[in-house]
């Protein structure tokens, strides 16, 4: 809502600088978004007056302008010929600057000095109407004086941004009201009743509303034999300050009042109303109505219509219909103000996507008192600008309750909600300001009677915030919450997500956070097929683009997304990971809510450590990730997760494995399946994982249990093998553990070895084994005795022993 | 035979302080105190002496063997730590060389906003509480005071799943939640930390983003209270010379309802171009929970009272951190990352 501080004036006196107001409105509810000087200064620009007129001696189309000043009478050649001797009009003196940077200088002009310029409105910066013609003042102008003040210039607006519960300051008296619940200072309404003539309106029009929950007021007023022309200058400058284009005078007249009482309205050619009638009713299918704006509209049941005897002819509370428009021809008019109910008025104007000032204050809610205020008021500009007689009566369809609300409220629970002490006399004062009146009855209790502009005000709470806003938020003191408090400790879930968090960086893992939607496609570039429940997604009903077009499922889309942005800004090295929701649908569409499952995954390639003088890089791979898991259940203290080398379809065939316990599985890890890199126009390896956290949090054990040192020594000893690849790694060190028994505490592959010593298709693994006995220190006797068990047991399997 | 002794001893002197290596001092060593040494030599030869002239050469020769033994021990000293000062210089490394790299990772910045923000309420006694990313209308709309066709609802632009379920706009459906779980036991003292969805895209809008919610309910909460524990929240996350101002503002699920900024922790209120040059950054909406809201919860309004807050986290994050564009934290660039490790 733009405010002219100059117009605002006129109906209240705001006692301080239109920047002193906007910090005052931030403070007390009222955001304020700028406050700008309405234009540009215009040194040298004063308010003229044409004093003579002759015809340029040479070229036909001048005019030579005798104008005074202010200074003295000065010749301006002009090329326009609105003017008339006596018209007030801005004069560009020489070394003067307009709008745009347009510097005047005295010319020559067809051989004849021009001493300076007589403005157009484009000329000065305004949208108006007129692009040949010169701009004539309002005859009260002052000759001499700054043009800048005469057009207003040095006004201030303030932008309102007004929150949606604030609809009474959508008009100026209500902005008024603001102002005096702030300084104390009385509201002035404007002149309103137009003298009438004996001529009845109902003899000319009758209304009839259909719906009265759509339309629960509807009121009409006619005037007579107007004359369509411009608007006084000030008021068409008055709607420039408000942002609305000045049209004819009627229409602006209409739009004035809207902006002073925060009614829109709306004004119909009264000849064209067929029938001399006016129905409110819901449209019927197929219909159409050409607004305003030239379209033609399709019409359905769900919008309410202004119908003549014949045709819709306004889309109500929106727009207006384009043949009963007003126009140069008009002579009688007939002015709606109505109330319209905000839902359906939103609904239609989304529809239509038809958001003007009319429906966005309907939407909100109209005060009902102002349909009555503002026909008076717009009856009586429109004789004094357009002339015309205004016919008897108003016709007023009401079925609103305007009895002001009335709301109990008890000071001592308004100082316990804000935790203050203000004296009950200071809470009377904040209400008498709002212009809300305090009655004490016998209970204690008060009884706050609210007008309706105020719609927002409905329970006790909402006076609490006009006394706490009006009192000043900064008055209010700052405590703590006392009381007793509930056990408070982290969630294990919590914890455990902040465990993973604590090993993956420790480990050199970066965290990222990627959008919870991705696009549908990256599934099945991920080759999972489509019986797969990660298959099974949830959509967004209006997304931005395909690529947040469901919600996840995996996390791995996203994080391969970020490693290919990092790659093309050559980061080749990365280590990542990311903890996160999968949405999982019990059913589609959906009927209850999805499960949010908590995942984490990670993502490698390239070198690690990165290359550097010290230590050696390896190419990062399945053990990679492997590596952070050893440690990260350890820590967590889930012991015996097999790594089961299971097809997943992502995967590389032979470098991938499931994670299981017990047979239940944890999630999957190994190397991005190359065709997928290579689809994703990634040049190098990447391995990933992907692992169900909730499932995690359930087997983990978060508390280190600690048993005692070991007291006796322990036995080293090392241990080399050749065995065939088919034998896993996992089945040695089950056989060694087995056949060593409880004295095998530790066995540790320190060497790993395939190539030219050892024979096709075997490979040579190194382990050391630790003895340990708890009760007594282990001879060599014992311990030699175990190692040949697992020796034994190693050549079972085809295990050799190297020396 | 004295004669004979004072040439041995400036002989000795002379070759102990020659010599060049410890193998060479114990060479000359043997060769003079040595069992066949020169002065173990002279000393057999005592018998040759006049008897009375033997104590005193004896003596004497005596006290030269002590100070020859000493004479040796210093030069063994001085070769010693000469060839000591030798192996150290082999040994020498060069210190300016770098370091052996350990990469170390870290948590995204968001997080570590989040974990601080939790650390600060947890302090106060506040649990942390956790709701659906996709939530029903009546959790994020309409137990909030904000019905169908609400005006407000065009404040938040939303992700539909169905009708009955969108992506939810803001953390306030877990305000919700709790109180429907906890009630009628107080007090509830809760943050909601997550994610949130809006349709919005742009320089300053990401379509995901994080809040964090606060919520307390009891006998006798405050305004006084919410404004003390924001004060303190804001010196906690922002330093100890923190001041916050509140404007009136509106929200439909609070009221009285505010608007919290802090004093521009980049100028401290001077004003500058981060905040406008008005010396204040807006960084979170609270108010005392509305009466409707506590009643769907099931509170009695009557008997309690509560606020509530929320608060951006990437908000925060880009103030506290000096980020200049909201789309680096979902773009996870390492460049970006790497700087908060």
């Amino acid at each position: 809502m733009r405010v002219s501080y100059e117009w605002l004036s006129e109906y209240i006196d705001p006692v301080m600088s239109a920047g002193e107001l906007a910090e005052k409105f931030n403070f007390t509810g009222i955001e304020v978004g700028s406050v700008e000087r309405f234009g540009p200064e215009l040194p040298g620009v004063v308010v003229g007056q044409v004093k003579a007129m002759e015809p340029h001696p040479s070229k036909k189309k001048l005019t030579l302008v005798d104008t005074e000043t202010g200074e003295g009478v000065v010749s301006i050649v002009c090329g326009a010929k609105n003017m008339q001797v006596g018209d007030k009009v801005v004069v560009a003196k020489p070394g003067s600057e307009l709008p745009g940077g347009r510097l005047i200088e005295e010319t020559l002009i067809g051989g004849v000095p021009s001493a300076g310029m007589l403005c157009s409105a484009q000329e000065l910066g305004l949208d108006l109407d007129g692009e040949d013609e010169i701009l004539i003042l309002d005859q009260e102008a002052v000759v001499g004086d700054p043009a800048e003040k005469a057009l207003g210039f040095d006004d201030y607006i303030l932008e309102l941004e007004l929150t949606p519960n604030r609809a009474d300051c959508l008009g100026l008296i209500g902005v008024a009201y603001e102002i005096s619940a702030i300084t104390g200072n009385s509201v002035k309404f404007p002149e309103m009743t137009p003298p009438e003539n004996d001529e009845n309106i109902n003899d000319y029009i009758s209304i009839i509303v259909e719906d009265q929950e759509l339309c629960p007021r509807y009121t009409a007023r006619a005037v007579r034999d107007v004359v369509i022309g411009k608007a006084p200058l000030w008021m068409q400058l008055r709607l420039l300050k408000a942002g609305i284009r000045p049209i004819n005078n009627v229409v602006d007249i209409t739009n004035y009042v809207m902006w002073e009482f925060g009614q829109p309205l709306h004004a119909f050619d009264l000849n064209l109303i067929r029938d001399n009638k006016i129905v409110v009713r819901r449209a019927c299918q197929d219909e159409t109505l050409v607004t305003l704006d030239g379209v033609e509209r399709k019409l359905t049941p769900e919008s309410l219509v202004i119908v003549d005897g014949k045709v819709p002819v306004g889309l109500a509370g929106v727009m207006g219909g384009e043949d009963t428009e007003i126009t140069m021809l008009t002579t009688q008019v007939l002015i709606e103000a109505a109330n319209f109910n905000p839902t359906n008025i939103r609904r239609t104007a989304r529809r239509y996507n038809l958001p003007s000032e009319a429906s966005q204050r309907f939407e909100k809610g109209v005060n009902p008192e102002a349909a009555i205020w503002s026909q008076e008021r717009t009856a009586l500009l429109i004789k004094r600008f357009a002339g015309g007689r205004v016919l008897q009566g108003i016709i007023d369809v009401n079925h609103l309750n305007l009895e002001p609300k009335i709301v109990t409220i008890s000071p001592e629970r308004i100082n316990k909600i804000l935790g203050l002490a203000i004296p009950e006399k200071e809470v009377e004062a904040i209400m008498g300001r709002l212009g809300f009146e305090y009655k004490v009855k016998n209970s204690g209790q008060v009884e706050v009677t609210v007008p309706l502009r105020r719609a927002d005000i409905s329970i006790e709470e909402d006076l609490v915030e006009e006394v706490a806003r009006l009192y000043g938020y900064d008055r209010i003191p700052t405590t703590l919450p006392g009381g007793k408090l509930h056990e408070n400790r982290e969630s294990d879930e919590e914890k455990l997500h902040n465990l993973v968090r604590a090993v993956l960086t420790a480990g050199g893992y970066y965290e990222c956070i990627t959008y919870s939607f991705i696009n549908p496609e990256s599934l099945a570039l991920l080759r999972i097929p489509n019986d797969d429940s990660r298959r099974q997604v949830v959509p967004v009903q209006n997304p931005f683009t395909d690529d947040q077009s469901v919600m996840r499922t995996t996390l791995l889309p996203g994080l391969l997304r970020v490693m290919k942005h990092n790659l093309s800004h050559r980061e080749l090295n990365q280590m990542l990971f990311e903890i996160g929701s999968v949405y999982e649908p019990k059913s589609l569409p959906l009927k209850e809510l999805p499960r949010e499952r908590k995942m984490a995954s990670l993502a490698v390639t390239g070198l690690e450590p990165e290359p550097n003088w010290i230590k050696e890089s390896r190419e990062t791979d399945f053990f990679t990730i492997k590596g952070i898991l050893d440690s990260l259940f350890a820590r967590i203290r889930i012991d015996k997760v097999d790594y089961v080398a299971r097809d997943v379809p992502f995967l590389h065939p032979t470098r991938c494995a499931v994670l299981e316990v017990d047979g239940r599985e944890l999630g999957c890890i190994g190397q991005l399946h190359p065709e997928i890199a290579e689809e994703l126009e990634i040049g190098q390896s990447v391995t990933v994982c992907e692992l169900d956290l909730e499932l995690i949090a359930e087997l983990s054990e978060l508390i280190p249990r600690v048993t005692a040192i070991p007291r006796f020594p322990a036995a080293k000893r090392d241990l080399a093998l050749v065995v065939s690849k088919d034998i896993s790694a996992k089945q040695l060190e089950d056989t060694i553990r087995e056949a060593g028994g409880d004295l095998v505490r530790d066995v540790t592959l320190f060497d790993l070895y395939e190539g030219k010593q050892i024979p096709e298709g075997k490979r040579s693994l190194a382990y050391s084994l630790t003895f340990r006995r708890d009760e007594g220190t282990l001879t060599d006797e014992e311990v030699n005795e175990a190692l040949s068990r697992v020796q034994d047991a190693l050549h079972q399997i085809g295990a050799v022993l190297r020396s | 035979m004295l004669e004979k002794l004072k040439e041995l001893e400036s002989a000795a002197k002379d070759k102990i302080e020659a010599a060049n290596s410890l193998e060479e001092l114990k060479e000359i060593r043997v060769k003079i105190l040595g069992k066949k040494g020169a002065l173990t030599g002279l000393l057999r030869s005592l018998g040759d002496v006049d008897p009375e002239e033997r104590p005193v050469i004896g003596k004497k020769a005596n006290v030269l063997r002590e100070e020859l033994e000493e004479f040796f021990k210093l030069r063994e000293q001085i070769l010693r730590d000469a060839e000591k000062e030798g192996q150290w210089e082999k040994e020498r490394i060069d210190v300016t060389l770098p370091g052996q790299p350990e990469q170390i990772g870290q948590i995204h910045p968001l997080n570590m906003i989040l974990n601080e923000i939790r650390e600060i309420f947890v302090g106060l006694g506040f649990q942390v509480a956790y709701g659906p990313d996709i939530e029903s209308d009546f959790y994020n709309f309409e137990a909030l005071n904000i019905p169908a066709e609400h005006p407000a609802r065009d404040m938040q632009d939303s992700f539909y799943i169905t009708e009955q379920f969108l992506l939810r706009t803001h953390t306030s459906p877990v305000q919700i939640r709790t109180m429907k779980k906890m009630a009628p036991q107080l007090p509830v003292r809760i943050i909601a930390p997550g994610k949130v969805f809006r349709r919005d895209d742009d320089a300053t809008h990401s379509p995901m983003f994080h809040q964090v919610e606060g919520l307390a309910v009891d006998e006798n909460i405050s305004f006084a209270d919410l404004k003390g524990t924001l004060l303190l929240f804001a010196r906690e996350m922002f330093g100890p010379d923190q001041k916050i101002r509140l404007r009136p503002s509106f929200f439909p699920f609070t009221e009285p309802s505010a608007e919290v900024d802090i004093s521009c922790i980049m100028c401290s209120g001077e004003g500058c171009r981060v905040c406008s040059n008005t010396g204040w950054l807006e960084i979170l909406g609270c108010g005392m929970v509305h009466p409707r809201v506590l009643e769907v919860s099931g509170y009695n309004p009557r008997e309690v009272t509560g606020f509530a807050f929320g608060m951006g986290v990437e908000r925060i994050a880009m103030l506290k951190y000096g980020i200049g564009d909201l789309r680096l934290f979902f773009s996870n660039d390492l460049r970006f990352l790497k700087q908060f490790g």
